[in-house]
């Protein structure tokens, strides 16, 4: 048997062949902001911490759009160490309510202090962290979390981890660091800190836009006025910021969610003590959450007391907002003294709004995921179907906000076709490039069938 | 139309003048997670310690008058202890779990990081101290 002969000539060429072939699929450098966003995304979702299993993405889940609810829990192992009071006995009372976190998506925290881990909690949802580079600065510093003061130290998104991995990660409840966990070195706080801040939107959009939905057109013009729905007083351009005070005004505000009535939580026999919000104690204020990308993210509020986006925006119409200090604040300054009133037809408008401003996003963020994958070099790589996976999920995300509310069918069909596509992307190497800009151009359409289109 | 305009923006300054006057806890100091502050071992604060907490030894202590005389590298501070102000004891280096203090286990010769308060120079708003060996 002959071994296949090259001549040298042929070799060299053959060589220089490979090397050009691999110098184009090799990936392009990473820039060293690159480079430290994505040492904080290892961190975020793979380091414990040398605590009791949670990562940072145990409660901020990628496919679950960073946050949790109870239909997501549901679908979790039971093994997950979302679940660590229900197995490790060190944690068992004191640091979880199980029922509440898996009927009701609520999370523990010991924010008024540690002296009493019996009686002295709150039950709290766990909020998205998507858009965090527009809502966390304010002109009174950062605010994080809930209630705005979620971090220690200096209270930055920076501090946000080393407060996280104590309540959270560790292994017993005398939280000793070096024992129960370690704490965050700075360099995997910066990283941490770049990581959340390049999640989702860099910008805050400008209201209003050219909607094409007759209905969520009609809410944003309700959203808009300042004598109506007066939504973009505290959210403007539908995010965090108030449309006062100057720019980053991430406010904090009293509106009385804490005081709803049959708040679901409460309705068990599960001790859920009152939240006082900001501070030690607390003033009940809590902070402004961006609206953007509040659709796809409930259950709504720091308590999760409200399931959908119809119900978080009803709430502004009840009494416990009007009867509330910002409700009262915003009636002493309407001519007729009213606080805000709304239709249900107003109530679901706004709702609408919402929800198409939702799907925007989800489509902007899966254009730009998709739109990396084609980047000459990143072929083949594993990189290149975890990042068809996020945006499968986030076009999936999208059609879920439009077809609960019976919104948009063209477009939720366009953003199906879309996410064929994807899928198909994912499952073949050689015509993936194909597949990936259907799936641009799929989603290009269902964006037409939202909003005028404003550029070529 | 211009008459609405107008209206409307007077409405939104309205607005902004009550809410930012009235609302409690629109206020204007940066809050910290003081209660996980609390684990933190003396000189690992993120983003404080070394910047903006002093980290000393404490020369001595006035119980009548409430203040705690604290040694640092460059010179020496007094500040005062008051009823808002939250005593840690930090035993981390003996493995065992931090716990709350007062001001009576600020003694001389132990380490200490001292937060001041926001906007004073010589009252503490919390105060971590290492207890001598158990």
């Amino acid at each position: 048997m002959h071994e296949p002969c090259i001549a040298p000539a042929s070799q060299a060429l053959f060589l220089a062949a490979s090397l050009s072939l691999l110098a184009c699929t090799a990936p392009p450098p990473a820039s060293p902001e690159q480079a430290l966003i994505a040492r904080g995304e290892k961190l975020f979702f793979e380091e414990t911490f040398g605590g009791n299993g949670r990562t940072c993405a145990t409660c901020h889940p990628r496919e679950n759009n960073f946050a949790l609810d109870a239909a997501f829990i549901a679908t979790l192992p039971s093994d997950d160490p979302l679940f660590v009071a229900e197995r490790v006995p060190e944690l068992k009372t004191g640091f979880e309510n199980p029922r509440l976190m898996r009927e009701f998506g609520l999370i523990r925290e010991n924010l008024d202090g540690f002296d009493d881990l019996e009686r002295r909690f709150v039950m709290r949802g766990v909020p998205h962290v998507l858009a965090m580079r527009v809502s966390v600065a304010s002109v009174a510093g950062p605010r994080t979390g809930w209630s705005g003061d979620g971090a220690p130290g200096d209270g930055t998104l920076r501090s946000f981890a080393t407060g996280a991995v104590i309540q959270h990660f560790t292994r017993t409840l005398n939280r000793v660091p070096g024992v129960d966990f370690r704490l965050p070195t700075p360099e995997e706080l910066d990283a941490i800190e770049a990581f959340t801040l390049s999640l989702g939107r860099q910008a805050d959009i400008s209201l209003p836009l050219a909607l094409k939905g007759t209905v969520a057109r009609r809410g944003q013009e309700i959203f808009l006025d300042n004598a109506l729905g007066k939504c973009n007083v505290c959210h403007v351009n539908a995010g965090a910021n108030a449309s006062f005070g100057g720019p980053g005004n991430n406010a904090n505000f009293d509106t009385g969610v804490e005081r709803l009535p049959d708040q679901p939580a409460r309705l068990t026999t599960e001790l859920v003590p009152v939240d006082d919000g900001l501070g030690i104690p607390g003033d009940g204020t809590f902070n402004t959450p961006p609206l953007v990308e509040a659709a796809d993210s409930g259950p709504f509020f720091h308590n999760n007391a409200v399931e959908t986006i119809e119900g978080a925006v009803a709430f502004y119409n009840g009494r416990v907002f009007n009867e509330s200090p910002a409700g009262r604040f915003l009636a002493s300054s309407d001519p007729q003294g009213v606080g805000i009133r709304l239709d249900a037809t107003q109530v679901v408008a706004i709702a609408a709004f919402l929800r198409v401003l939702n799907a925007l996003e989800n489509t902007r963020e899966s254009l730009a995921l998709l739109e990396s994958t084609l980047v000459k070099g990143t072929a083949g790589s594993l990189r290149v179907r975890e990042t068809l996976a996020r945006a499968a999920a986030e076009t999936g995300h999208g059609i879920r906000v439009l077809r609960e509310g019976g919104l948009h069918p063209q477009a939720v069909a366009r953003l199906e076709a879309a996410r064929k596509q994807i899928e198909s992307a994912r499952r073949s190497s050689l015509g993936r490039g194909g597949h990936v800009r259907r799936a641009i151009d799929a989603h290009r359409l269902a964006r037409d069938e939202l909003v005028e289109r404003t550029s070529p | 139309m211009i008459r609405q305009y107008t209206l409307a923006r007077y409405a939104l300054a309205r607005y902004a003048l009550a809410l930012l006057i009235a609302i409690p806890g629109t206020g204007f100091l940066a809050h910290a997670q003081e209660a996980t502050e609390r684990f933190i071992p003396i000189g690992q604060s993120p983003g404080l310690s070394g910047k903006e907490t002093m980290l000393g030894e404490i020369r001595g202590v006035d119980a009548n008058a409430r203040s705690v005389e604290v040694a640092t590298s460059d010179r020496t501070y007094r500040v005062t202890v008051t009823d808002t102000t939250r005593i840690w004891i930090d035993r981390s280096q003996h493995k065992l779990p931090a716990i709350t203090g007062t001001i009576a286990d600020c003694q001389q010769g132990r380490e200490i990081e001292v937060k001041l308060a926001d906007g004073r120079e010589d009252v503490a708003d919390w105060i971590k101290v290492r207890p001598a060996a158990p």
